[in-house]
C-alpha cells in the first residue's frame, strides 16, 4: 500500500514540475480566472451575464471594464466588485478568490496567477504548500479513519445503552404500578388498623372517662390554664426572634445557617419558618427581583444593618454602578456620596463604572468574612477583583437558597440526589452515578424478584392480619405499618429513578443516539488557573480552586450536532448571562481544548470526539486528497 | 430575613439610582461660584467701565479700561500706588488690533504692576506662531468720527468702533454702520483683578453653594484657590444672526444650532459648559461639558451673512445663549474662571470666510494620511495576537475592506503605555508586519496617566526629572486611573513635550514599527478620584500655572506632543496619525478626534450628526463617532444604520466597550453582513473625493462634513437642520434615526436638482421629499452641477487602491454643466508641500469635459506622478442619444452606453456611461461627447 503511493506522488511531482515550467507565462486573457468547469460558458462570441441582466461580446471578456454587475465578464480582472477569480494552483488545491485580490500586489494564489500585471513578484509555491497541505490532509484522513471505527462502536454502545435504559424505564413503570397498588392496599390496611385501634382506644377512654368523670373535671381545667400561658410565651418568643434576625442579618451566612437550623427544627417553630419561607420564595419567584436585583438587595441589607454610613455610601453607589446596566432610563437618583472614601477607593469606584470591577473595600471585607465562614460560599472566579464576585456570589447563593426552599416544597416528589444536584453544582457531576448506586436495591437485585418478594410478603402480612380479632394484635399491626413504610420508601425511590430516567431520555441525543454516553460524562480542560468543566446535557463551569462559576446550563445542540450550547450561566456584571458554545470536531478521544472568551462572558471551546468522525466527511476528505493528487495529470492531458 | 416592604424599598432605591450619568458628580452653574456670580447679573445692571488714554502704539490701538468706581486721573497718574490699596479697583489695559482677512483682536489684561504681583495666564502655543507678524495690519491712524468714539478699518467694508463711555466695542459694516458683532453692548463686562487675600475673605461655606472666592468645596473635594477670585465675563452680540453654532463639545441630539439657555420662553437650562470631562454614559442631549472645548462660536442669519467670535482661554468657561429679544440678533454671555480676554472677532461675511478667518488664527486641519480616511476597526479589547489575526482574516473572508486595527488599554503590560502584555502579544512587530503586508496599519493607545511604578521607565524618568504635574503642596500629583495610582506629565512644559515625543521613536517604543500609529484617550485628563473625575484645579503646572487656568488645553498639549513624537519618528517625512479624545482650539493641527464614549442607541446615532457638524465648524473636521455606539449592544438594524451613516463621517471607526458582545461586521447574519459591506464599500469608493475634501480643509479650513447652510447660506430651511449634512459641496446625506422607519422626509436645498446615489433618480431642489426608507442605504444625493471622483474597485485596504482607475460621476445641472476637483498625492509624506501632488479641476460644459490643472506651475521642487486613468465616466442628466466621445489629444474614440450608477449586483443601467476613456488623471485632456 505504501510503496505504490510513494511512487505515484513522485510521478505526480515530476509531471507537475513540467507543467509549471510550461505555463510560467500568464495564460491568455480570455481564460484568466475562469474555472475549468466554466470554460465552455465563455466559448461563444456573445456571452450572457450569469444574472441575465445583459450580454457581452467575447472582446469584452476580461477587458478591464465591468459590464455585468455580477462580474461574469471579468473573472480575470479586478474590474467587477462582485467577481470571482479562479486559480488552478497545480500541485495544491484550486482556489476561488474575490476579484478584489487580482493585481493588488499581494500574492493570494500559490501559483501566483492572481498577480500578472508585473507589479508583484509572486513565486509559485504550490508544490511545497500542496505537499504540506496533503500531509496535513492525510493525517486528518488517518484520524478520521480510526475515528469512524471508534464512532461506529460508540454508536452501537449508545444505542444499546439507550435501549437498555428505555427498557428499564418501561419495567420500572410497570413495577411502580404494581408497587403502588401494594402500597395502596397496605395503606388501606394500615388505616383500617388505625381506625380499629382508634375505636378501641375510644371505647377504653369512654369507660375510663365514665369512671373518673368527677375526679377528672378539676384536673382538666388546670391543664387548660397551663396550655394557655404556654402559647402566650411562644408568641413573645417569635416576635423577639424576628427582631434579632433583622439586626443580625448583616451576615448573609447567618441567614443561610438560620434557615438551615430552622429547617432542622421545623416542627418546633412551624409558624416562623413559614413566614420566612414566604419571603424567600417571594425573592426567588418574583421575576423582577430575581437574579440581578435581588442580590444588591441583600448587599444593601448587609450594609444597612452594619449601621455604617461610609459603607452604606460605597455600597449604594456600587449598586448604582451595577444598575447602570441600562435597565432604566431614569435620570434622577440618589446622589453618589463619596464623602469619606479614600482617594484610592474613589478612584477604583469611578473606574469600576467602565470595567464593572468592584472596589468598595468594606463590601470586600464583608465578603472575605463570608468566605471564611462558609465553605459553600461561591466565588466568581472570572475576574479577580472583588465586587462583582461578591455580587455574583450573593446572586448564586440567593438562587440556590431559593431553589432549596423551592425543592423543599416538592421534597416528596423528588429524590434527594436530584435536589442535591441543584444545590451544590460542585458535587453534582456524577450525580446520576450516585443515583444509580443508590437504587441498587431496585435494579441490581435482578429481574423482578425483589418485587415478587415484596408481593409475597405483603400478601402474607395482609392475610395474617385478622380484623375480627379484638383487641388489635399489636405485633400484627406494627408488621403492617413497617411493611407500609418500607414499601412506600421503595416506591418513592422507584419513582425518583423513573423521573431521573425520564429526565435523561427526553433529551435529543443525535440522529443515532450517539451522544447518549455524553450524558454521564464531564470533560475538563485546565487553562492557566482555571479548570473548565463541561457536562453535556447538564451544565458547564469554570473552576478555580474551590470556587466555581457557572458558564451555562445545557440548552441544545446547534448546527446539526456540531455545537453544544450552554446558556443562562451566572450573570456578568453589566453584561449578558454567561454562555458557552462547545464546537465538536473529529478526534480519537474525547478531549476539551481551546476554551476561549471572545467577547465578555461568551465562551467558546472545542471538544474533540470520535462521535464527530462521520463517514461521509471521511469520503469527502479522501475525494479532496484524490483531487489534489490527480490534478497535475489532468492538466497534462490538456 | 428582610420584611417584604424593606425589600421593595431597596429595590426602588436601586432602580432610581440606575441612571448612568451622574448629574451630581458634575458641578452646575449654581455650584460654580464664578458662574453663579456672573449669571445672576441682569443686563445693564453693572456700573460701566470706560475707556481712556486711547493711543496708537505699534500699529494697534491701546487704551486704559477704567473700572466703574474709579476716577480716571488717579488711575492713570499712579496706577502702582493702587496696588498698595487693593480695595480700589485697578484699571485694565486694552489693546485692539486688526488682522488680515477680516479679523479684529481684542486683548484685555491687568496693567503690569509693581513686582510681586502675578501675571495672569495667557494660553501659549495655540495661535499660529506667526499670527502677530503675519496677520497684524499696522494701523496708520485712528478715526474719531464723534467725540468719545474711536474707529479704524478692519478689512474692506468693515470697521471697528470703540465707544469710550460706557465702554462698548462694535464691529460694523462701513460705511453703512450696520453692526455685525459687538462686545459689552449689554454692559456685562466684568474682570476680577488679582488681589492679595484680605482679612475676612471667606474660605467658602463648604457646601459648594457659597461664594467660595478663596476656597471652594465640591462634594468631598476642596479647591484651595490660593489666588482668589479672578474670573472674567462679558457679553457678545451677533447682529443679523438667527442662530449660533459651535463651542463644542456638547451632546446635541435635538438641534444643530445652540438652543437658547436663558430668556423669555426658554425653559431653565444650564449654560453651555466648556470644561473637558470624562463623562460616563453621557446623555444624548445636554449643555454639560464633554471631552473637549473650542471657545469659538459662529453666527448665521437670514441675510446670508455669518460672523464668528473666538475667546482664547483654557479655563472653565460657561456660555449663555439668550433667547432673541429682537429678530436678527443673538446675545451671548461668556463667563470664565480665570485668564484674560484674548478674543477674535471674525467679520465673515460668508460662512466659509468665517471658517477661513478662524483657520488663519488657529491653523487649518492637518493633511491626514490617506489610510486614515478609510475604515478603522476597534474594540476594547482585541485580546491577543490570535484575536488580531482572526479579526483581520474575518474581514478578508467576508470581502470587507478595512485599513486599521486598534488595540485598547489591555494590550499593555498592566496599563503601562509603550509596553506590551507579552503573554498576549509576544510578537508585536511580526503582528504589525503581517498587517502591513496587506497594506494595513495598527493603532495602539497611549494615555497620559503614568503608572506609579518604580520599575516602569517612563515613571522613573518623569519622577527623576520632575516632569509630573504637582499638587497644591508641591509634590507630584497622584491620581487614580486605569493603572491604579498614576501621575500626569506636565505637558504644558515644552521640554517635557520634547521628552514625551521622544518616547515614540522606534528605539524607545519597544515592539513598535513604522506602521503603528497612536490613540490618546483619557487626556481631559481623566482622574477617577479627582473632582468631577478630573485633575484638581489647584494642581500646579510649569511656570506656576494653576491647573484651572490651563485645564481645557491639557489634552491639546498631550495630543500635540504625541503628534510631534510620530513626526520625529518618521524623520519629518511621515504624517502623524493621532486620535485624541480631549481637544481645544487648534487640535485640528495634530490629528483626529472622536465624540468619546457614546451609547448604542438611536438618540446617540442622531446626536452624532450635530456633534460632528459643530466640531467641523470649529476646525475639527477630522472627527467621528464610534460606529455602533461604545456602550451597550446595538440591534443589528441600528448597527447597519450606523455603518451607513458612519461611512460619511470624516473619521470612520467602529468601536465597542469591553462588556459588549462581539460586533465585527460579519456576526449578524449574511444579510446584515452584506449591508455593512455595502456601506463600507461606498466609503472606499468615495475615498478620492474625501481625500480631495481633506485637502480643501487643510487649505481653507472648510470642513469635510458640513451643515447644509454652509453650502446654501441663504436658504433658511437649512439653518437648523441637524439630520442631514453635506459631504463637501457635492453630496447630501440624511441619516435614518429610527427603528423600522418606513419613510423619511428629506429637504433638498438650492435651485438645482439632486441625483440619488443609489439609483441616479433625480429630485427637485428647494423642496422636501417624502422618500421610502430602504434597507440597503440611507438617503444620499449628488448635487446637480458637480463631478465626484470615485474608485469603484474594492480592495482589502485603501493602500491597494493606489493604482486603481477612477470613475467620474458627472451630475449635470439645468444648463447641462458641472464641475468638480480631484486632489492626489502620495498619501503619506509632506512632499506635497513642495509641489508633489496632482490637483485637477474637471469642467463639463457644452458636452465637453475638460481636465484643468489646478496646481501652480512652479509649485515646488518635487513632483508626484501617477499612471492612474479614468476607466468610466457616468453622466447623469445627459439627454439620451450620445453614442461616442472623442478624446483629445490623440483623437481617440470611446463608446458610450447606458450603464448602472453602481457596480452592485442587481443594479440596473440608468445613465450614459463612457466606457474606458482611459485618460490619465495627471494629464490635460478634453473629451467631447458626439
Amino acid at each position: 500500500m505504501r510503496k505504490p503511493h510513494l511512487r505515484l506522488s513522485l510521478l505526480v511531482s515530476c509531471v507537475s514540475l513540467l507543467w509549471i515550467a510550461a505555463f510560467a507565462t500568464p495564460p491568455p486573457r480570455e481564460s484568466l480566472g475562469i474555472a475549468p468547469q466554466d470554460e465552455n460558458y465563455f466559448r461563444s462570441s456573445v456571452i450572457k451575464c450569469k444574472d441575465g441582466s445583459k450580454q457581452f461580446t467575447r472582446d469584452q471578456l476580461n477587458d478591464e471594464f465591468c459590464d455585468c454587475p455580477d462580474g461574469t465578464d471579468e473573472p480575470g480582472t479586478s474590474a467587477c466588485p462582485g467577481g470571482k477569480f479562479y486559480c488552478r494552483n497545480v500541485g495544491h488545491a484550486p482556489l476561488t478568490i474575490f476579484s478584489s485580490r487580482v493585481n493588488d500586489g499581494i500574492c493570494d494564489c500559490c501559483d501566483g496567477t492572481d498577480e500578472y500585471d508585473g507589479k508583484a513578484n509572486c513565486q509559485n509555491t504550490c508544490w511545497e504548500a500542496g505537499k504540506a497541505a496533503r500531509e496535513k490532509l492525510k493525517k486528518k484522513i488517518a484520524t478520521f479513519k480510526d475515528g469512524v471505527a471508534i464512532r461506529n462502536q460508540e454508536v452501537e454502545k449508545a444505542k444499546q445503552a439507550f435501549a437498555k435504559d428505555e427498557a428499564e424505564l418501561a419495567k420500572l413503570k410497570n413495577e411502580e404500578k404494581i408497587l403502588n397498588g401494594l402500597v395502596e392496599k397496605l395503606k388501606e390496611q394500615k388505616e383500617r388498623i388505625e381506625k380499629a385501634e382508634e375505636e378501641e382506644r375510644l371505647k377504653k377512654e369512654k369507660e375510663e372517662k365514665r369512671l373518673k368523670e368527677e375526679a377528672e373535671k378539676q384536673a382538666i381545667e388546670d391543664k387548660k390554664a397551663t396550655q394557655d400561658s404556654q402559647e402566650g410565651n411562644v408568641d413573645a418568643t417569635l416576635e423577639k426572634s424576628s427582631e434579632v434576625q433583622l439586626q443580625e442579618g448583616n451576615d448573609h451566612r447567618t441567614e443561610v445557617e438560620d434557615g438551615n437550623n430552622q429547617e432542622n427544627t421545623k416542627s418546633d417553630e412551624g409558624d416562623e419558618v413559614d413566614d420566612q419561607g414566604n419571603i424567600e420564595s417571594y425573592i426567588g419567584d418574583d421575576e423582577p427581583i430575581d437574579g440581578l436585583s435581588s442580590t444588591p438587595t441583600l448587599e444593601e441589607h448587609v450594609v444597612e444593618s452594619e449601621d455604617d454610613n461610609m459603607i452604606k455610601a460605597a455600597s449604594r453607589d456600587d449598586s448604582a454602578a451595577k444598575a447602570a446596566s441600562k435597565t432604566s432610563e431614569e435620570q434622577d437618583h440618589a446622589p453618589l456620596d463619596t464623602e469619606g472614601l479614600s482617594k484610592e477607593e474613589l478612584g477604583r469606584l469611578i473606574a469600576s463604572r467602565w470595567t464593572g470591577e468592584n472596589v468598595a473595600p468594606k463590601t470586600d471585607e464583608v465578603r472575605e468574612n463570608a468566605k471564611e465562614e462558609g465553605d459553600e460560599y461561591r466565588l466568581d472566579t472570572e475576574i479577580p477583583e472583588p465586587a462583582e464576585e461578591s455580587y455574583d456570589g450573593y446572586n448564586s447563593e440567593t438562587d440556590e437558597e431559593a431553589n432549596r426552599y423551592e425543592e423543599d416544597d416538592f421534597e416528596d416528589e423528588r429524590d434527594e440526589e436530584y435536589n442535591e444536584d441543584h444545590i451544590d453544582p460542585a458535587d453534582s457531576y456524577y450525580s446520576d452515578e450516585a443515583g444509580k448506586s443508590d437504587h441498587s436495591d431496585l435494579t441490581d437485585s435482578g429481574g423482578s424478584s425483589w418485587l415478587e418478594k415484596i408481593q409475597q410478603k405483603v400478601q402474607s402480612v395482609l392475610q395474617a392480619f385478622n380484623f375480627f380479632k379484638t383487641p388489635v394484635d399489636l405485633s400484627e399491626a406494627s408488621h403492617v405499618r413497617k411493611e407500609y413504610d418500607d414499601s412506600s420508601s421503595k416506591l418513592s425511590k422507584l419513582r425518583s429513578r423513573i423521573s431521573s430516567l425520564t429526565e435523561k431520555l427526553k433529551h435529543d441525543f443525535g440522529k443515532e443516539k450517539e451522544f447518549y454516553s455524553f450524558y454521564d460524562q464531564c470533560f475538563e480542560s485546565k487553562q492557566n488557573k482555571y479548570v473548565y468543566k463541561v457536562c453535556p446535557f447538564k451544565k458547564a463551569s469554570q473552576n478555580e480552586g474551590h470556587s466555581s462559576t457557572q458558564l451555562g446550563r445545557w440548552d441544545k445542540f446547534e448546527e446539526s450536532y456540531r455545537i453544544m450550547h450552554f446558556s443562562n450561566g451566572d450573570r456578568c456584571w453589566n453584561g449578558p448571562d454567561r454562555s458557552l458554545k462547545v464546537r465538536l470536531r473529529c478526534g480519537l478521544k474525547n478531549e476539551l481544548t481551546e476554551v476561549d472568551e471572545p467577547s465578555r462572558c461568551e465562551y467558546v471551546a472545542i471538544l474533540s470526539t470520535p462521535l464527530l468522525c462521520y463517514e461521509e466527511r471521511l469520503k469527502e476528505l479522501q475525494q479532496k486528497l484524490d483531487d489534489m493528487m490527480r490534478q497535475p495529470s489532468t492538466h497534462d492531458e490538456l | 430575613m428582610l420584611p417584604r416592604s424593606l425589600v421593595l424599598l431597596q429595590l426602588l432605591l436601586l432602580l432610581s439610582s440606575a441612571s448612568a450619568w451622574k448629574k451630581d458628580e458634575f458641578r452646575n452653574c449654581d455650584q460654580t461660584p464664578f458662574c453663579k456670580r456672573a449669571r445672576s447679573r441682569p443686563p445693564h445692571s453693572l456700573p460701566s467701565f470706560s475707556v481712556a488714554d486711547v493711543s496708537l502704539s505699534d500699529g494697534s490701538l491701546s487704551a486704559l479700561l477704567l473700572p466703574p468706581s474709579s476716577h480716571p486721573l488717579h488711575q492713570v497718574v499712579d496706577s502702582a500706588s493702587h496696588s498698595d490699596s487693593p480695595d480700589s479697583p485697578r484699571p485694565l489695559l486694552l489693546r485692539l488690533s486688526a488682522l488680515h482677512g477680516g479679523i479684529l483682536r481684542l486683548e484685555i489684561d491687568e496693567l503690569e504692576t509693581a513686582s510681586g504681583s502675578r501675571r495672569r495666564f495667557r494660553v501659549p502655543d495655540v495661535l499660529l506662531p506667526d499670527v502677530d507678524d503675519r496677520l497684524r495690519l499696522r494701523l496708520p491712524r485712528l478715526g474719531s468720527p464723534a467725540p468719545g468714539l474711536s474707529t479704524f478699518p478692519i478689512s474692506p467694508g468693515f470697521e471697528a468702533a470703540l465707544r469710550h463711555d460706557p465702554f462698548e466695542l462694535v464691529v460694523r459694516r462701513s460705511p453703512s454702520g450696520d453692526p455685525v458683532l459687538s462686545f459689552n453692548s449689554l454692559g456685562l463686562f466684568d474682570f476680577e483683578t488679582l488681589r492679595p487675600k484680605r482679612h475676612g475673605d471667606g474660605d467658602g461655606d463648604g457646601d459648594g453653594d457659597g461664594d467660595g472666592e478663596w476656597a471652594e468645596r465640591f462634594r468631598s473635594h476642596t479647591d484651595s484657590r490660593p489666588r482668589g477670585p479672578q474670573s472674567v465675563s462679558f457679553d457678545v452680540s451677533f447682529h443679523g444672526a438667527d442662530f449660533v453654532y459651535g463651542v463644542p463639545e456638547h451632546a446635541l441630539s435635538s438641534s444643530l444650532a445652540l438652543r437658547p439657555t436663558r430668556g423669555p420662553g426658554v425653559d431653565s437650562s444650564e449654560p453651555y459648559r466648556l470644561f473637558n470631562l470624562d463623562v460616563f454614559e453621557y446623555l444624548a442631549d445636554s449643555p454639560f461639558g464633554l471631552y473637549g472645548s473650542v471657545p469659538f462660536m459662529l453666527a448665521h442669519g437670514a441675510g446670508a451673512s455669518s460672523s464668528g467670535f473666538f475667546w482664547l482661554n483654557a479655563a472653565e468657561m460657561q456660555i449663555d445663549v439668550l433667547a432673541p429679544s429682537s429678530a436678527g440678533r443673538v446675545d451671548t454671555l461668556w463667563m470664565c474662571e480665570a485668564g484674560v480676554v484674548d478674543a477674535f472677532f471674525f467679520v465673515g461675511p460668508g460662512p466659509k470666510d468665517v471658517l477661513a478667518q478662524y483657520a488663519s488664527v488657529t491653523g487649518a486641519p492637518a493633511m491626514p494620511q490617506q489610510f486614515a480616511l478609510a475604515y478603522h476597526q476597534c474594540r476594547w479589547n482585541y485580546r491577543d495576537e490570535e484575536d488580531v489575526a482572526a479579526v483581520d482574516a474575518g474581514f478578508d473572508e467576508h470581502d470587507i475592506p478595512y485599513d486599521v486595527l486598534w488595540l485598547d488599554i489591555e494590550h499593555t503590560d498592566g496599563r503601562r503605555y509603550f509596553t506590551w502584555d507579552r503573554a498576549l502579544f509576544p510578537h508585536p512587530e511580526q503582528m504589525q508586519q503581517r498587517l502591513a503586508a496587506k497594506g494595513r496599519h495598527m493603532v495602539t493607545i497611549v494615555d497620559p496617566h503614568i503608572k506609579r511604578d518604580d520599575s516602569y521607565y517612563i515613571h522613573k524618568e518623569a519622577t527623576e526629572n520632575g516632569y509630573y504635574v504637582k499638587d497644591a503642596s508641591g509634590n507630584d500629583f497622584e491620581g487614580w486611573c486605569w493603572p491604579g495610582s498614576s501621575s500626569y506629565p506636565d505637558i504644558l512644559n515644552p521640554e517635557i513635550r520634547e521628552w514625551w515625543a521622544d518616547k515614540f521613536s522606534l528605539q524607545s517604543y519597544k515592539g513598535s514599527t513604522p506602521s503603528l500609529y497612536i490613540w490618546n484617550d483619557m487626556n481631559e485628563p481623566s482622574v477617577f478620584n479627582g473632582p468631577e473625575v478630573t485633575m484638581p484645579r489647584d494642581a500646579i503646572h510649569y511656570g506656576n500655572v494653576e491647573h484651572r487656568e490651563v485645564h481645557n488645553a491639557y489634552g491639546y498639549y498631550f495630543h500635540m506632543a504625541t503628534s510631534d513624537g510620530l513626526l520625529k519618528r518618521g524623520d519629518g517625512k511621515d504624517r502623524p496619525f493621532v486620535l485624541s479624545r480631549a481637544f481645544f482650539a487648534g487640535s485640528q493641527r495634530y490629528g483626529a478626534v472622536w465624540t468619546g464614549d457614546n451609547t448604542a442607541d438611536w438618540d446617540h446615532l442622531r446626536a452624532s450628526v450635530p456633534m460632528l457638524l459643530n466640531l467641523g465648524l470649529t476646525g475639527l473636521t477630522f472627527s467621528g463617532a464610534d460606529v455602533g455606539g461604545f456602550f451597550g449592544n446595538p440591534e443589528p438594524e441600528l448597527l447597519v444604520r450606523w455603518y451607513q451613516l458612519g461611512a460619511f463621517y470624516p473619521f470612520f471607526r467602529g468601536h465597542a466597550h469591553l462588556d459588549t458582545k462581539r460586533r465585527e461586521p460579519w456576526l449578524f447574519g449574511e444579510k446584515n453582513t452584506a449591508l455593512i459591506r455595502e456601506a463600507v464599500h461606498l466609503r472606499y469608493s468615495l475615498l478620492p473625493y474625501f481625500y480631495t475634501l481633506f485637502r480643501e480643509a487643510s487649505v481653507s479650513g472648510v470642513p469635510v462634513m458640513r451643515p447644509l447652510w454652509l453650502e446654501f447660506p441663504d436658504d433658511k430651511e437649512t439653518f437648523n437642520n441637524g439630520e442631514a449634512f453635506m459631504v463637501g459641496p457635492s453630496l447630501l446625506v440624511q441619516g435614518i434615526y429610527q427603528e423600522r422607519e418606513k419613510s423619511v422626509s428629506v429637504y433638498l436645498p438650492g435651485e438645482q436638482s439632486w441625483y440619488s446615489l443609489r439609483d441616479g433618480v433625480a429630485y427637485g431642489g428647494s423642496a422636501s421629499h417624502k422618500l421610502d426608507v430602504r434597507e440597503d442605504s440611507i438617503p444620499s444625493f449628488q448635487r446637480a452641477g458637480t463631478i465626484i471622483p470615485r474608485k469603484d474597485r474594492f480592495r482589502r485596504s485603501s493602500t491597494q487602491m493606489v493604482n486603481d482607475p477612477y470613475t467620474l460621476v458627472i451630475a449635470l445641472n439645468s444648463s447641462l454643466a458641472a464641475e468638480g476637483e480631484l486632489y492626489v498625492d502620495d498619501g503619506k509624506s509632506y512632499d506635497f508641500e513642495q509641489g508633489a501632488f496632482i490637483h485637477r479641476r474637471f469642467v463639463f460644459a457644452d458636452k465637453k469635459l475638460t481636465s484643468v490643472n489646478l496646481a501652480p506651475a512652479n509649485s515646488g521642487a518635487k513632483k508626484f506622478s501617477s499612471d492612474c486613468v479614468v476607466e468610466r465616466i457616468i453622466v447623469l442628466g445627459l439627454p439620451a442619444g450620445a453614442k461616442k466621445a472623442v478624446i483629445e489629444p490623440g483623437n481617440r474614440e470611446a463608446e458610450i452606453e447606458i450603464g448602472p450608477l453602481n457596480l452592485r449586483a442587481g443594479s440596473s443601467p440608468v445613465a450614459p456611461t463612457i466606457r474606458k476613456p482611459n485618460v490619465r488623471i495627471a494629464d490635460d485632456w478634453t473629451l467631447r461627447i458626439l
